[in-house]
């Protein structure tokens, strides 16, 4: 039964739609576990538009609202009034999917996601590629090594992922029926701050490299003057970025405010008074 | 041509890892970047645009109902305008931006039809017909053919662009705006984790 629901689970944002969310791959992933549990047909029917109602929560936190929800259909079958022991399930679940909506949307989403792009970085930093940095330099990097950058955060990031789709199967079904369920089982909190560390250390290291290699490399290819514009026009993107998230506009716009600039003075008054690849 | 619409199938096929299975990461742009740079010819230059990408729809998290742009879409459309469509990479990486954006919308379409399967599996389980399994196939399906076919016509698009007379006076600007997007995306980075350890958690 957990075999099948983990798999399953893997499907769990199939169909996605405003009116229930995430009903469709929720209803898949509990089936195998409510075949088992009600033999009966007309029950098993029952249990599926039971499912097949309003759930929304993080993808891979979602196995632990799954594994909890299974316990209390099966505990549920098994009591003499099945409608009283049912009644909780909806306020059950809807307390779970919410508090592991944002614990996971924390944790995947805010950290994980973002290291795995420093890891990518990191990786063909070691192995010499820095052609991602400065986009009109000649740069050589095999195929193995474009590859192995994305790939060992990937394999990192699902991991994690994997792992705590697994894990909280076992432990919503452990634990099943409680409203903490699972909530509990780890101290989140302490995850999430050694997260923040270690990508705000990954961070650090990836800026500072960036602005060695920019340095050097202007010291190389450049005149005095020239490092300082290059500098320069990188701290006042540094600054066009902070401004844009201090009033609550995306890095789109300052990506359109760049593109926007530069096609006014460089491509319509051809203006051109330093190198234009930094 | 044929690289073109096998490149755009295999996006639409890992773009399913975005939100529909798997969620893997497979439709991260550093990874498509390099993988369709490859299949067309300029692994490189797919690697540097999946690469800034990347940093700059870090920007973006897919909280709840919202719908973040595309970013396997946005590494797709940018590798093709360039290897396919023969747009210079500065102005492909500001075209890809663009599309990733765009489909956000055509995403909000394809979520906001699915919402009647609602009333229509409550029917069919009432009918006693208990498989979900085809609905699930049918949202892959569904889901991977509108973003082929959205990264085709992207494609499409870039190519009529690289047609028109004196495009190529573009470039210097777009030249010197794309040098400049590697430092966009590292600074939202570094704040990104910078205000997370402010915020203590």
């Amino acid at each position: 039964m957990f075999g099948s629901m983990f798999v399953r689970s893997f499907f769990m944002q199939a169909g996605w739609n405003y009116e229930r969310f995430q009903n469709l791959g929720f209803a898949f992933t509990l089936r195998p576990a409510l075949e088992r549990i009600y033999p009966d047909r007309e029950k098993l029917k029952a249990a599926l538009l039971r499912h097949l109602q309003l759930v929304n929560t993080q993808p891979y936190m979602a196995s632990f609202v799954a594994g909890n929800v299974a316990r209390m259909e099966e505990k549920a079958a098994a009591s003499a009034d099945q409608e009283a022991a049912l009644k909780s399930l909806p306020g059950v679940k809807q307390a779970l999917a919410s508090s592991f909506a944002s614990i996971g949307d924390r944790i995947f989403w805010g950290r994980l996601k973002p290291m795995t792009t420093q890891i990518c970085l990191l990786v063909w930093a070691a192995g010499g590629f820095s052609g991602w940095l400065f986009t009109g330099m000649d740069s050589k990097a095999g195929m193995p090594l474009l590859l192995a950058g994305p790939l060992t955060g990937i394999v990192f990031y699902s991991a994690f992922a994997v792992y705590w789709r697994w894990r909280g199967l076992k432990t919503g079904y452990a634990c099943g029926g409680t409203a903490a369920c699972g909530l509990d089982s780890v101290n989140w909190t302490r995850m999430i701050r050694r997260l923040s560390a270690a990508g705000f250390a990954m961070s650090l290291a990836i800026s500072l490299l960036a602005l060695g290699m920019l340095l050097a490399l202007s010291g190389i290819s450049c005149a005095p003057g020239g490092i300082a514009m290059r500098a320069g026009a990188v701290l006042g993107v540094l600054v066009l970025h902070r401004v844009c998230r201090a009033t609550g506009r995306s890095v789109f716009f300052a990506a359109a405010a760049l593109l926007f600039a530069s096609l006014l003075l460089f491509s319509v008054f051809d203006f051109r008074p330093f190198e234009l690849y930094i | 041509m044929l690289k073109a619409l096998v490149s755009s199938a295999l996006a639409g096929l890992l773009g399913l890892d975005t939100v529909q299975a798997g969620q893997f990461l497979l439709s991260r742009p550093a990874l498509i970047g390099p993988l369709l740079g490859w299949l067309n010819g300029f692994p490189l230059e797919g690697a540097r645009l999946g690469a800034i990408i990347e940093l700059l729809y870090m920007d973006f998290i897919p909280v709840g109902g919202v719908v973040p742009p595309n970013g396997a879409v946005a590494a797709a459309a940018a590798v093709l305008a360039h290897a396919a469509g023969g747009l210079a990479p500065s102005l492909a990486f500001f075209i890809g931006l663009a599309a990733g954006s765009l489909f956000s919308p055509v995403e909000y379409r394809l979520r906001a039809a699915r919402s009647s399967w609602g009333r229509k599996l409550d029917a069919q389980v009432m009918a006693g017909d208990l498989g979900l399994g085809r609905w699930v196939t049918f949202s892959l399906a569904s889901e991977a053919v509108v973003t082929a076919a959205f990264v085709m016509c992207c494609t499409a698009a870039a190519g009529l662009l690289a047609a028109v007379p004196g495009v190529a006076r573009l470039y210097p600007g777009t030249d010197f705006a794309y040098s400049l997007m590697p430092w966009l995306g590292l600074s939202g980075l570094y704040f990104r984790f910078r205000t997370q350890i402010y915020k203590k958690g």
